[in-house]
């Protein structure tokens, strides 16, 4: 991650990438914590509903769905920050053993083959769905719910693009790392 | 080439795509991607299965049942940093230490009582592989026998409710239950909850505990050099008397485990609701970690007890026509309690903040919750191809002509789950095997609490086995450089064994699965 900028004929390109990489890493760690404080919020929220439904007999849809939100939000909007803190699970029987110029590849070509061409069809495909939301201001199917469905299907593209993002970031690092980073990868995998 | 080759050709390729260890979330759903879009090249994929998935994602993301899975990885993550388990196993070691075998039963005491409080098995085997194995070892413990003991005590975790596993899978089995009799033509079918599998779970996962311990105290008293007691001397060195000792550790999780799964298998809550009530009583706990916000937060746990007993005693509903003075009062002394929770809470959570811990626990919460959901989100655009390409149809032929019927299906089944088990982790296998086969067996008349707590033990079975048990890389990870990998194997094999007799007891005997969730639920 902390890999020097390179300093060869194309340095000043390759310092401009590694810039956006840190740009794109510095959004979704931005974006990533702050949203990780929905996981307390949905603690309280919750513990709230239990309080008022089990003491005191009243129960709010809003504070419900406000609950189902803020999961959904969580886990989708954390996606590319937990790619890049690598926290989406591996298998990592073989992973561990390959050299580090190896892993590099697994990563190109996962990123190339699997990554961005899902991102690219989640926002493909849910645009028609998001939109139509969005033209009628979709509601809650509960008559008391809140009056923000088409918002909740907003964060399925949205998710696609953070984590497209975050796989772009990844890509530059690895590719113009590799030019003045070369030899530190050669040094790891001699170990 | 014919859809059904293609959905084989698309499992085994993605099978083989996964160990190279691209995240396995992204590899389900781009490898699908892929066949589907190959498929529909050659014109054996309908590609309009594909346009359901954003509204497949919309699902997971409105699925209500789930949503404990947050606040579960969240209490998990709090009550790490209350050292729960810390104090827990100091004061379990000073109870059996006096016991051949003592540190290894208070391991599979305490890695019991910690499964019964949360559910994340790579945290229990870390913190117990750092705090008690050096101990055992120090006392001459065999290396392979401490090691093994702590793995085994660590993934109870996935069998011993509440668990994510169970969450997950009841999920799963209760929408499979749904599936299969509707096909059979039921319309107003059975279901199958969460809860359920929780009551299933626990007296399976007692009896694991039971052998666990079973085996150390027989193994001690045949082999005293390998796990001896401790001395005398070494359990009164404490300058607390033991029964406070004692009370000071158990009492927190105890309570935590009465409250969250007391009120599950009481029937009286729900799943989700329990795991805020118990994240929130970490917050507290944790929150007693820190001198400066100690009181406040004691203050606000005492004062929830009252609050309970009022809610219990009195009908404070409050949006009543007509409220008799009684209750008013209670409603009034409720309400006035809630003023020192509230403030409790507030203060510890805002020295955890201070000290750096509330922001570390809600990112690895949220990292873990992300980690888990997007694999479902992944694994459900795997099973939609797969559908496309007719393997549902496939599957469902083949158990049923196999030999042997139901017996012989699960046979199968189980053994490739165990073997799947070495690979993948049980989010993918729940995810992507078990909606597969599960409505096969279901419309067979399998008991549905039964067959989810068959693969639980299967899956915990397989976390524990070598060489690739999951388990045994977080200790692996731990443990010091002198303990050898190969001691780490050998310690655990009594306890697979263990395991598998276990599996062979339930597969005889599915009344100790059926027998609990009967009685509460009915």
């Amino acid at each position: 991650m902390s890999k020097t900028p390179g300093t060869g004929k194309d340095g000043a390109g390759a310092k401009g990438m590694l810039r956006l990489a840190a740009l794109l890493d510095g959004l979704n760690r931005h974006i990533g914590r702050s949203v990780a404080y929905l996981a307390l919020a949905m603690v309280l929220a919750q513990f709230l509903v239990v309080v008022m439904r089990y003491a005191f007999g009243v129960g709010s849809i809003q504070l419900q769905e406000a609950i189902i939100y803020m999961h959904a939000a969580l886990f989708l909007l954390l996606a590319g920050y937990t790619l890049g803190e690598g926290g989406h699970v591996r298998v990592d029987v073989f992973h561990e053993r390959l050299g580090a110029r190896m892993r590099n590849w697994v990563e190109i070509g996962g990123a190339l083959v699997f990554l961005l061409p899902l991102c690219v069809y989640v926002v493909w495909s849910s645009m028609p769905y998001v939109l139509q939301s969005w033209a009628i201001l979709e509601t809650s199917r509960e008559e008391l719910g809140l009056p923000a469905v088409f918002l909740l299907k907003t964060l399925i593209p949205a998710f696609a693009v953070l984590l497209a993002l975050q796989g772009i970031s990844h890509l530059l690092r690895i590719f113009f790392a590799e030019e003045s980073g070369g030899a530190q990868a050669a040094e790891e995998e001699g170990l | 080439m014919s859809q059904e080759s293609l959905a084989l050709l698309m499992f085994a390729a993605t099978c083989g795509a996964l160990l190279l260890g691209y995240p396995v979330a992204f590899t389900l759903a781009g490898s699908a991607l892929l066949f589907a879009s190959f498929g529909w090249m050659v014109g054996v994929f309908d590609p309009t299965f594909l346009l359901a998935f954003p509204q497949r994602i919309f699902g997971v993301m409105t699925n209500e049942v789930l949503i404990a899975v947050p606040m579960f990885v969240f209490m998990g993550c709090m009550l790490e940093r209350a050292r729960v388990a810390e104090e827990l196993l100091h004061a379990a070691e000073r109870l059996f230490g006096g016991l051949r075998g003592g540190l290894g039963v208070s391991v599979s005491v305490v890695g019991a009582l910690l499964a019964a409080s949360t559910g994340i098995v790579g945290a229990t085997v870390v913190t117990m592989g750092l705090l008690s194995l050096p101990t055992m070892l120090k006392r001459g413990y065999a290396p392979s026998l401490a090691t093994g003991s702590i793995c085994a005590a660590g993934t109870l975790g996935q069998i011993i409710p509440p668990s994510i596993v169970l969450i997950l899978l009841g999920d799963v089995i209760s929408n499979a239950y749904q599936k299969a009799q509707l096909d059979q033509g039921v319309f107003s079918p059975k279901v199958v909850s969460v809860g359920d599998l929780f009551a299933g779970a626990l007296l399976p996962g007692l009896l694991l505990v039971g052998m666990y311990v079973l085996y150390q105290l027989v193994y001690g008293w045949a082999r005293p050099q390998d796990s001896p007691a401790l001395s005398r001397e070494e359990r009164e060195s404490h300058p607390e008397p033991l029964w406070e000792h004692m009370g000071r550790a158990l009492l927190p999780p105890l309570l935590l485990i009465v409250a969250v799964l007391g009120s599950v298998l009481a029937g009286v809550a729900t799943p989700t609701e329990s795991a805020s009530a118990g994240a929130f009583g970490a917050i507290l706990l944790a929150g007693r970690r820190i001198p400066a916000a100690r009181r406040a937060c004691t203050i606000a746990a005492v004062a929830l007890l009252p609050l309970f007993i009022l809610a219990t005693g009195f009908d404070m509903r409050i949006a009543r026509e007509e409220i008799p003075t009684g209750d008013w009062i209670a409603i009034l002394c409720a309400l006035a309690l809630c003023a020192p929770i509230c403030w409790g809470a507030g203060v510890g959570l805002w020295h955890l903040q201070r000290a750096s811990i509330l922001p570390a626990v809600c990112r690895s919460a949220g990292k873990i919750t992300s980690m888990v959901f997007i694999i479902l989100v992944g694994a459900s655009m795997f099973s939609l191809v797969f559908r496309g390409f007719g393997g549902d149809d496939m599957i469902h032929a083949f158990l049923a002509a196999l030999p042997g019927g139901v017996v012989g299906g699960l046979i199968l089944v189980m053994a490739v789950m165990f073997v799947l088990g070495f690979f993948l982790d049980f989010i993918e296998i729940t995810f992507v095997v078990v909606p597969l086969v599960a409505p096969v067996f279901l419309a067979m008349g399998v008991d549905p609490v039964w067959l989810g707590v068959m693969m639980a033990i299967n899956l915990q079975t397989s976390f524990l086995t070598p060489p690739f048990g999951f388990a045994l890389f977080y200790l692996r990870g731990v443990a010091p450089e002198s303990v050898s990998t190969m001691e780490i194997y050998r310690g655990v094999i009594p306890f697979v064994a263990l395991q598998l007799l276990a599996l062979l007891l339930l597969a005889l005997f599915p009344q100790m699965a059926i027998w609990l969730p009967d009685v509460i639920f009915g």
